[in-house]
């Protein structure tokens, strides 16, 4: 069972209890306009590539004889600046399993673990089957996840997780259609799964300016979440950053949060992360 | 900050008006000695009498720890011309003056000048009469501006010994302030969290101050140390080894952390000046809240503290043959150099060895004819030897400037070793595993190719960079466990080429994993090298990674830092990890870079340094210097303000790879 990973992150301290080795699924079926890593939207590897610092020195554009370097009309192996590369490996699920077990003397001594996030991880819902089952009760297990999955999947995986960070963004399924591609549908049946789950959980928002942190919105998660744990997490300005190394443009929001503090009373167990 | 102390502050640190009332000294001491015929410690007495006489008493209306440099611009005790002669006979160690000691002055402040009087030669007593003497003059002048508080302090100290926290601070400031005024430099602080702690105490728990007035008046003598290091200059502003070490164990091995180590801390992360430079002494039992306290310093962006690990340091001491009790009281030198506080007398920087420039000499004279990488290795080891006999044949007849003053804060020279650094471990390191890997294992690299790339600055090359630079073993990267093994061989080499010889002052030597500024230095010997480094690219700091590795993460890093037994390279050199300093916004991280620092600890690294970074204020700051002057960064083993560093060393700083979460 293959799985398709474009980063693995060491000494990660947002992503759940301790210190995570965070592993990013690559491939999402959300299109959210804010997403800050669009090379996690694409479920199959693709060019990634800097710009900055580039010499223009043409050497990545004569022929090579990679085989990994076909199709991509570029060589990976030469560029002098190290601009150039493929994200996206796949791994076997024992071999990705052993890699975060070498760090296990290390997660445990932190009361840390690993976290799948990604993109979606539950898109590969086989393969985080397969990864999990082979890490339970060795590592504690956390997931980033949208939540929207069929019912079956979210289900047989989220069951496999010690702690469970699921996204709730918007609450209108009109809105939430249109900042994300996709309905809330499957999502708001997953969550009401997972209050009731006994698995450990928070729900995140995103505040995005104009578009998740509405007072009408946060009323809406408020409602829904009642005395579960929220999280808010505060917009990255920088969101847009890497749009340009996988050749796509930003659309979400361009201007800087503007510094105004939710309206946070509406919540009964929230938190708010600082920037 | 309270107002009291802002004001001080501002006075020294941002105005540094006293700075322009300094007088030049204006005496050529040098050319009325030599005409005089003096010997060497009359000179160095004299001159430091004139000086005290010269200077001005001036105490600021708040300022409670007093003593201020009036008087700039010192001459030489000796001519050019005499120096030639002394340059000549000896060998001179930097300026010659005596650098990089830790002083007893815990002996001192106990006693006081009266009670070493009988002891003391006549330089001694003629010195100690003059900062006496200079000392009741500014308690004449205390009297006269109505603070009593001033004049009380100074009327039992330097004479008598310290009664209590406020005349220990006093008391050590004049002794400090003496030391650079001889002439010493590098002049080190010590186990300062130990020796003033008793003074400390009596005064809590006689209720004198509270918790925040003892800090309060700590604040107000950590300013002391900024107000003339200007005149302490080093390689660049700011090296001028003011160390401080908090923590650490006894020799029954309690851990000595205390309150008022907590203090200093504290004050360190409050007033975020360049000095004094804060190390912490640790061990495998140090709880979690100790190095919590430490990540918040850390958080201050100062690049303090430096940690260093008790579990290796003391053993590695003692296996180097310093007795446990000296072993167990270690304090850092200037930089990060392990030297005894009282008795040691070590030349802890008498060298340093170019370990890249070993590879790649082995590399051109025996590569090509060497079969396996074994046979090549064993070169590696014979030219790493070469060197030190090189290092050690310059070295004889050792000549510093006698320093009545700092004999006086001295108990004995019972080690007299010497410390070389070892340059460019990580370049080493990889440039072996790049070299075992494609030429020796997999043999799709020639040694003649190599060579003739490298040469041409890999511009004839570029597959080939791109495989050295991008795609080989790296220390702290992913698949970089065969550098790391490379580390572990090349410090064996290195330990073993200096281990049984006896320096010319009869002690040993000592390898260790600094770099000071070799790293720019060193580099600039060499070309291009097989580690994929281009020409005229720098080193990483001490032991650090190189700079363009990308490296994994802070784990892999201490992990692939971690693999030699540092007991054996024990002269000093840290780790250096920088983190994006927008990661301290939360509390919960500065737990998580606590569990860092004491996995490494556990792990057995022996010394280990942090920064808070953020390149983008840097480059900002070299558009917009004035905008900045207050920014600190770290440099090698001590920090500075980034806009009074020479380009390259601003340049290496914002190179360094930095870790965001």
């Amino acid at each position: 069972m293959k799985g398709l990973i474009f980063d693995i992150k060491q000494f990660s301290v947002n992503d759940g209890e301790g210190i995570r080795e965070t592993v990013f699924f690559k491939g999402c079926p959300l299109r959210c306009i804010w997403c800050h890593n669009p090379e996690g939207l694409l479920p199959s590897p693709e060019l990634y590539e800097r710009r900055e610092g580039c010499l223009s020195c043409g050497l990545c554009r004569v022929p090579c004889e990679h085989e990994e370097c076909r199709g991509y009309g570029r060589c990976l192996h030469i560029c002098p600046q190290n601009l150039l590369r493929e994200v996206g490996r796949y791994y076997e699920a024992e071999e990705l399993a052993e890699r975060l077990l070498s760090q296990k003397a290390f997660l445990d001594a932190t009361g840390g673990g690993v976290t799948l996030s990604g993109g979606e991880p539950l898109l590969q819902a086989d393969f985080c089957t397969a990864l999990l089952s082979l890490l339970k009760g060795r590592l504690h297990l956390a997931i980033e996840t949208s939540g929207y999955a069929p019912h079956a999947d979210f289900v047989r995986v989220i069951s496999l997780c010690d702690f469970v960070m699921m996204d709730l963004k918007l609450m209108d399924e009109e809105a939430h259609r249109r900042y994300t591609g996709v309905s809330n549908q499957s999502i708001l049946e997953n969550a009401r799964w997972l209050k009731e789950s006994g698995i450990p959980f928070v729900f995140r928002t995103p505040l995005i300016p104009g578009i998740t942190d509405t007072e009408e919105n946060l009323s809406s998660i408020a409602a829904f979440a009642g005395n579960s744990p929220v999280e808010l997490l505060p917009y990255n300005p920088l969101a847009g950053a890497k749009y340009a190394s996988v050749h796509r443009t930003y659309t979400g929001p361009s201007e800087k949060a503007d510094g105004r503090i939710p309206e946070l009373s509406v919540f009964e167990n929230v938190r708010l992360r600082k920037k | 900050m309270k107002p009291q102390l802002k004001s001080l502050y501002d006075y020294y640190v941002i105005d540094r008006t006293h700075r322009s009332l300094r007088t030049p000294c204006g005496i050529d001491f040098s050319a009325e000695f030599s005409a005089l015929g003096l010997d060497p410690a009359e000179r160095m007495c004299r001159r430091f009498e004139r000086v005290t006489a010269m200077e001005l008493p001036r105490i600021l209306p708040d300022e409670q720890i007093v003593l201020t440099r009036s008087v700039s611009e010192i001459g030489d005790i000796f001519t050019e011309e005499e120096w030639k002669k002394i340059r000549a006979e000896h060998y001179v160690h930097e300026s010659g003056y005596v650098s990089n000691l830790s002083p007893d002055y815990e002996g001192m402040i106990r006693d006081g000048f009266d009670a070493r009087y009988g002891d003391a030669d006549a330089h001694q007593r003629r010195m100690m009469d003059a900062i006496a003497a200079l000392c009741d003059r500014y308690r004449e002048e205390a009297e006269r501006m109505g603070r009593e508080d001033v004049a009380m302090v100074l009327s039992r100290v330097p004479r008598k010994g310290a009664r209590n926290f406020r005349e220990a601070l006093q008391f050590f400031r004049i002794l400090h302030f003496s030391l650079w005024l001889e002439g010493d430099y590098h002049n080190t602080v010590g186990r300062f969290d130990q020796y003033i702690y008793p003074y400390y105490k009596k005064d809590r728990d006689a209720g004198v101050y509270t918790k925040e007035e003892a800090f309060d008046l700590l604040c107000d003598f950590f300013l002391s140390f900024n107000k003339d290091s200007d005149m302490y200059f080093g390689q660049q502003q700011g090296d001028n080894g003011q160390s401080m070490v908090l923590g650490g164990t006894d020799i029954d091995g309690n851990d000595c952390y205390n309150e008022l180590s907590e203090l200093c801390l504290l004050a360190s992360g409050e007033l975020k000046l360049i000095d004094p430079k804060i190390n912490l002494r640790v061990n495998k039992n140090t709880p979690l809240e100790v190095y919590e306290a430490g990540s918040r310093l850390t958080k201050a962006g100062l690049g303090f503290p430096q940690y260093s690990n008790d579990d290796v340091v003391i053993e590695g001491l003692e296996k180097m043959g310093y007795a446990r009790e000296d072993a167990v009281n270690y304090v850092v030198a200037a930089c990060w150099e392990f030297i005894i506080p009282g008795v040691g007398d070590d030349i802890a920087n008498i060298g340093a060895l170019n370990l890249p420039l070993a590879v790649d000499k082995t590399l051109r004279a025996h590569g090509a004819a060497c079969a396996d990488f074994e046979s090549f290795f064993a070169e590696v080891k014979k030219e790493i030897r070469a060197e030190c006999d090189r290092i050690g044949e310059n070295i004889h007849d050792v000549y510093f400037v006698p320093s009545p003053f700092m004999d006086l804060l001295r108990k004995g020279r019972k080690y007299r070793n010497f410390g070389v650094h070892g340059c460019g471990v990580a370049s080493a390191a990889d440039a072996l595993a790049a070299i075992k890997k494609h030429v020796y294992d997999e043999k799709t690299l020639s040694v003649s190719q190599l060579i003739d790339a490298m040469d041409h600055n890999f511009e004839n090359d570029p597959v080939l960079l791109h495989k050295l630079r991008y795609e080989s073993p790296k220390m702290g990267c992913e698949g970089g466990e065969s550098a790391a093994d490379m580390s572990v061989r090349v410090l064996d080499a290195f330990s073993e080429a200096l281990s049984g010889r006896t320096n010319c002052l009869g002690g040993h030597w000592r390898a260790g994993t600094g770099t000071a500024m070799f790293y720019l230095w060193h580099a600039a010997e060499l070309g291009a090298t097989a580690d994929g480094r281009r020409n005229g690219e720098p080193f990483g700091t001490n032991f650090s990674p190189s700079l363009f590795a990308k490296t994994e993460g802070p784990v892999t890093v201490v992990e692939h830092f971690t693999a030699a037994d540092m007991e054996k390279t024990l002269n000093g050199g840290p780790l250096t990890l920088e983190f994006a300093s927008s990661m301290f916004s939360e509390e919960d991280s500065i737990r998580k870079l606590a569990m860092l620092i004491k996995y490494f600890i556990s792990r057995r690294g022996h010394q280990l340094q942090l920064n808070a970074v953020n390149p983008e204020r840097m480059r900002e700051a070299q558009r917009d210097p004035d905008a900045y002057r207050q920014l600190v960064v770290r440099i090698w083993g001590w920090s500075a303000y980034f806009v009074e560093l020479d380009k390259p060393f601003q340049d290496h700083v914002i190179a360094r790879q930095e870790y965001s979460l």
